[in-house]
């Protein structure tokens, strides 16, 4: 039964993909029904799973031969179960919300056929139990994540976007791919559980290998989490419709790269947690930074997304060795709720206003929009680690974390990018909700129709309770670690301040400063304060410290000099030389052959019999 | 007797079915005569299912041990009926080329299947002669079936007495081995074979043997005959002659190399694998510049025999465990083009590729079939085509710890299936690059050959995907020879 639900959650979404772009790719509302009626059923069937506490592998035979085997099969244990219903609930509502959305636009039936190719794809990595097959979705979740984020494709800057987004992943997934290929030539097999059961038996056997194949791996997380230097692919993916940006580019897919992370923790060892802690440290400052100076509201949700995910690849490299990365999952599943329901409520603005996305064209929206208002307020003040929002108690779990692995600069560096990213969040909402009309557009806005609201309203209530349904001691079981229950609702509400104030206090006070520097700065403005007040810098900000341009040169550079050298190669040596020359001697060969077939029955005959007595004489004459 | 019966009940059922159907045409009315093709297609299907229902273990014999029931036969029986059962389909959808006697075309597919089963499961050499004659004289008539024309006769006399030298070699072989060791069943030759070395007159006859095989197989030197009798003969025949009548040359070969003669087979150096790269070549570098489909098809079963020979070369589990998933993986991708072309063409005799041109807007469906089908025989991942020639190879490469030839002939292969995808592709270009060849739109497609067709994309892409069962069958089947 368990198997078949298991199996039933995977295949679902691709079902509805397949039947969507076989038979209804002309019928909107039957696309919609396929495809929400899918993840819908996957929903449940996650929730009859997670209920019944089902764990174990199931797992059909791909390839079996003698000295390679390889199985196509699903994994459940706490940790996929929890992202199996974080995936399948978020992506229930953001499916039903799609609908609303999308509605009208021509492509609907290819839009949703390619959500469910992406919640099928999302959900074959939770449930991989080998590396191959994890990678082999890991792309699927690539392919997918192109075809949405170019759905506009007719769009030059879409069409741009799932490129730079694809290409970006590239470089990331070919790091992973030789990782992958490192694991299998020194362990010799890619089954997950085969590995831990190797390493924890044998922590020798891997030897010398172990950074390097760790940080190979997190090659592929820095891809899919869009993490320093890979950075740049998240904010310009935002071209795509809200919906996708709020499934994917905010909640499950780029959360991948850290779930990679906790699957694979008993892979690192110490050095490369260490290099994969900073990295997480670093993204989240530089991504705060950046959101600074963003005016697009989609563009500063994706920012702030970015500097979540650098939070929780920190809280996986501060996990250390004997630790377990709990925190960093904790914090993926309220971030996969609030973000998600931040998204979902820009794309109401964004709806109402006719697709402006500039903050400073909006203003006085709390009036005109108020579910909108009162959800988006809820997720920036979870994403801001207000109390008792959900963001609090996770955030406060990775900041304990660096306090008790006493690791002060990362905490110090953690606290401020909590202060920065209470400053934009609210930045965001003065500006936009709040505050005079900054141009005729807000005048004519309307409340979104309830096929938009009702999913606003349904994510809104784990981001304020997430933090008290005991989902990091989930987690914590799938890593042997059992934390005791804080006992009533208050209890656990001031348990983080009791148990360790300097990060719990510090994360709120940095906060509080971070709102009342936005209260003061942009309660009444009309065009932005800070350049004024920080000149160049902020200039530098806006135009995102020049990543883009640096690699865009980096590239040219060395890309017009390799692609002189294999023009010049294909050129001479392969076209000339092997590909005409190869071909030629073929077709030449093939052509004489054709003499030999004359249509002369005697003459066949005669070539038959002479075969014969050739066949004889090479074998008798000898 | 009555055992023995029981033994061969699958080759009784399709000898009936056969029988049945020419007697029902006798007495239908002729207005329901064209359903005969589908009551065979549902009884071939049934056998086909009921074969599921009879177990290898233990192996049975029948006839004093002259026929014999194992995990190999099983293996070919499920294959001749699934080949033939599609083989139908195509016939149905070709019957405006038959002028009249459609159901005597069901009846002969039903006898050269019978033929095939039997051959599946031969252990003497007396009932490997009556079964390949069996299959080739039913062919003979298949093969000229549209008797009014002049192709189809030319190549009916042409298979008539290529194929009359060729049993003649294989009568003249058993012969031999008779008159040298005095047995014809294959258990006694090879207990007594050990005492027979280096005996020119058992080489020779088995030689002779091995060429007559080899005609049925289309491997050099025999392959002489297989592109103008392709191209000859009616669509359903060809398809039929590539898959159905090579695996009988396939199966009966496996019986006598590694059952009759096992210790001659070892012995045997590098024959196989030289007529395994002369036959790849041959094939491949024929097909190049060929016009007609059916043409092109017979350069490509020549090749593809010589793929198969790979396997033999090897002389291991490991490669006959390759080369029965290789037919699994050709019989559906042969079909899937075989039916295309039939309903693009219907009953005409034409069948140049370049009129294909534009296939890709007129009927989007069986232009991707088509490319489907020829995308695996190229061998492209993951499609059973690609799986089939990788195990080939990896069991060549395998072999070559302990016979470094076979290196060599595992690189041979890779270039050989390098060289196929170039012909394979001139297919796929005419589809979706050539010039629009007349504007006339493909007619409609039955709902059998729609199933049929949905049967073999599926094969094709389920064998290349999820190879488990089909590749576990295979190897259980090769297991059986005792390697």
């Amino acid at each position: 039964m368990n198997a078949f639900l298991t199996w039933l959650v995977l295949l679902a979404p691709a079902g509805a993909a397949v039947v969507i772009t076989l038979t209804a790719l002309r019928r909107p509302a039957t696309a919609a029904r396929w495809s929400i009626g899918a993840i819908l059923v996957a929903f449940a069937a996650s929730l009859v799973l997670f209920r019944a506490g089902a764990t174990g592998e199931t797992a059909v035979v791909w390839l079996d031969l003698p000295g390679l085997r390889v199985d196509f099969g699903l994994r459940l244990d706490p940790l996929s179960l929890l992202m199996l219903l974080v995936v399948t609930g978020v992506g229930s509502a953001i499916h039903i919300y799609s609908w609303g959305y999308m509605r009208g636009d021509p492509g609907l039936p290819r839009y949703f056929a390619g959500l469910s190719l992406f919640s099928f794809a999302m959900l074959g990595i939770v449930l991989a139990t080998n590396l191959l097959q994890l990678f082999v979705f890991w792309e699927l979740v690539g392919v997918s994540s192109y075809l949405l984020i170019g759905f506009w494709y007719e769009r030059p800057a879409a069409a741009d976007a799932a490129k730079k987004a694809f290409l970006t992943n590239r470089v990331g997934d070919f790091g992973f791919l030789l990782g992958i290929i490192l694991v299998w030539s020194v362990l010799g097999t890619l089954n997950l559980a085969e590995l831990s059961a190797k390493l924890r038996a044998a922590p020798p056997a891997w030897g010398a290998a172990a950074t390097a194949a760790g940080l190979l791996v997190f090659c592929g997380a820095v891809g899919k989490s869009a993490q320093f230097p890979l950075h740049v692919w998240l904010p310009d993916a935002m071209e795509g419709p809200t919906p996708v940006s709020a499934l994917i580019h905010a909640a499950t897919m780029v959360a991948a790269g850290v779930y990679l992370l906790c699957r694979l923790f008993f892979l690192l060892n110490a050095p490369a947690l260490e290099v994969i802690a900073w990295t997480g440290g670093l993204t989240a400052l530089l991504a705060a930074l950046l959101a600074l100076q963003q005016n697009d509201i989609k563009r500063i949700l994706a920012y702030s997304t970015l500097s979540q995910l650098g939070y929780m690849v920190m809280a996986v490299g501060l996990s250390g060795a004997g630790g377990h990365p709990a925190p960093a999952m904790y914090h993926l599943t309220t971030h996969a709720f609030f973000k998600a329901l931040l998204f979902l409520a820009a794309g109401a603005v964004i709806h109402a206003l006719h697709h402006e996305q500039d903050i400073w064209k909006m203003g006085g929206l709390a009036r005109k929009l108020p579910v909108t208002f009162w959800t988006f307020l809820a997720g920036t003040l979870a994403l801001c680690g207000a109390p008792p929002f959900s963001g609090f108690f996770s955030k406060d779990t990775i900041l304990t974390l660096a306090w008790e692995r006493e690791h002060y600069a990362l905490l110090a560096l953690g606290v401020g990018v909590a202060a920065l990213t209470a400053f934009y969040m609210f930045r965001l909402v003065l500006v936009a909700f709040t505050g005079p009309a900054k141009s005729q557009a807000p005048d004519h806005a309307h409340e979104a129709p309830p096929v938009m609201t009702v999913p606003l309203v349904a994510l809104a209530v784990p981001t304020l309770l997430a933090g008290f349904w005991g989902i990091d001691r989930g987690y914590a079981r799938q890593y042997g670690a059992e934390a005791a229950a804080a006992h009533g609702w208050a209890a656990h509400l001031f348990e983080p301040f009791a148990h360790a104030p300097m990060a719990a206090w510090g994360g709120l006070l940095a906060a509080a400063a971070g709102f009342v520097a936005a209260w003061t700065l942009y309660r009444r403005a009309v065009s932005d304060p800070l350049p004024g007040l920080l000149g160049a810098p902020a200039r530098w900000l806006r135009d995102r410290l020049y990543f883009d341009e640096l690699y865009a040169a980096l590239i040219a550079a060395t890309q017009d000099l390799l692609a002189r050298v294999v023009a010049a190669v294909d050129r001479w040596v392969l076209a000339a030389g092997l590909v005409r020359g190869t071909a030629g001697v073929f077709e030449l060969t093939g052509r004489l052959l054709r003499h030999v077939h004359t249509g002369n029955l005697q003459t066949y005959a005669l070539l038959l019999a002479a075969g014969a007595v050739v066949l004889l004489w090479w074998t008798l004459a000898r | 007797m009555v055992n023995d019966l029981a033994v061969i009940g699958l080759e009784l059922a399709v000898v009936f079915a056969g029988l049945g159907v020419l007697l029902a045409d006798l007495w239908l009315p002729a207005a329901r005569r064209p359903h005969l093709a589908l009551v065979t297609a549902w009884v071939l299907g049934l056998i086909l299912l009921a074969s599921f229902g009879i177990e290898a273990e233990p192996v049975r014999t029948a006839f004093g041990g002259m026929y014999r029931l194992d995990a190999l036969a099983l293996f070919f029986k499920r294959f001749f009926l699934l080949a033939a059962l599609l083989v139908t389909v195509v016939a149905r959808e070709f019957r405006e080329g038959f002028e009249a006697g459609h159901a005597e075309y069901h009846a002969l597919t039903c006898f050269a299947l019978a033929g095939m089963m039997l051959a599946a499961s031969a252990q003497h050499f007396a009932l490997l002669f009556v079964a390949l004659e069996l299959v080739t004289v039913t062919f003979y008539v298949l093969v000229s079936f549209p008797r009014r024309r002049v192709t189809a006769l030319e190549a009916g006399v042409k298979y008539l007495i290529l194929g009359a030298l060729a049993s003649a070699f294989l009568v003249f072989g058993i012969a031999l081995v008779y008159a040298a060791t005095g047995t014809l069943a294959f258990e006694a030759l090879a207990g007594r074979l050990e005492t027979f070395t280096g005996n020119r007159l058992v080489l020779a006859g088995l030689l002779l043997v091995g060429a007559g095989l080899g005609f049925k197989l289309a491997a050099v030197p025999f392959q002489i005959w297989a592109p103008d009798v392709y191209q000859g003969a009616p669509f359903p025949t060809t398809a039929f002659l590539s898959v159905g009548s090579k695996a009988t040359g396939v199966v009966l070969l496996l019986r006598v190399l590694f059952e009759a003669v096992p210790s001659l087979t070892a012995r045997s150096g590098p024959l196989l694998s030289v007529l395994a790269g002369l036959t790849m070549f041959y094939g491949v570098l024929g097909a190049i510049p060929q016009r007609s489909l059916r043409r092109l098809m017979g350069y490509s079963s020549i090749a593809n025999a010589g793929f198969l020979l790979v396997g033999f070369a090897t002389r291991s589990t490991e490669g006959v465990g390759a080369v029965l998933f290789y037919l699994a993986g050709y019989v559906f991708a042969v079909l899937l083009v075989f039916l295309v072309a039939t309903l693009v063409w219907r009953g005409a005799e034409a069948d140049e590729i370049a009129t294909l041109g534009g296939l890709g807007r007129r009927a989007p469906a069986l232009a991707a079939s088509l490319t489907l089908g020829a995308a695996s025989l190229a061998g492209i991942p993951p499609l059973a085509g690609f799986l089939g020639k990788f195990l080939l190879i990896r069991a060549a490469v395998l072999g070559g710890a302990e016979n470094p030839a076979l290196y060599w002939l595992a690189a041979i292969t890779l270039v050989a299936a390098v060289v196929a995808i170039y012909y394979y592709f001139g297919l796929v270009r005419a589809v979706y690059w050539g010039e629009e060849a007349g504007s006339a739109s493909v007619g409609p497609v039955s709902r059998s050959a729609r199933a049929a067709l949905v049967a073999c994309a599926a094969g094709v892409l389920g064998l290349g995907v999820f190879p488990g069962p089909v590749l576990g069958w295979a190897r259980l089947a090769a297991r059986g020879l005792g390697l």
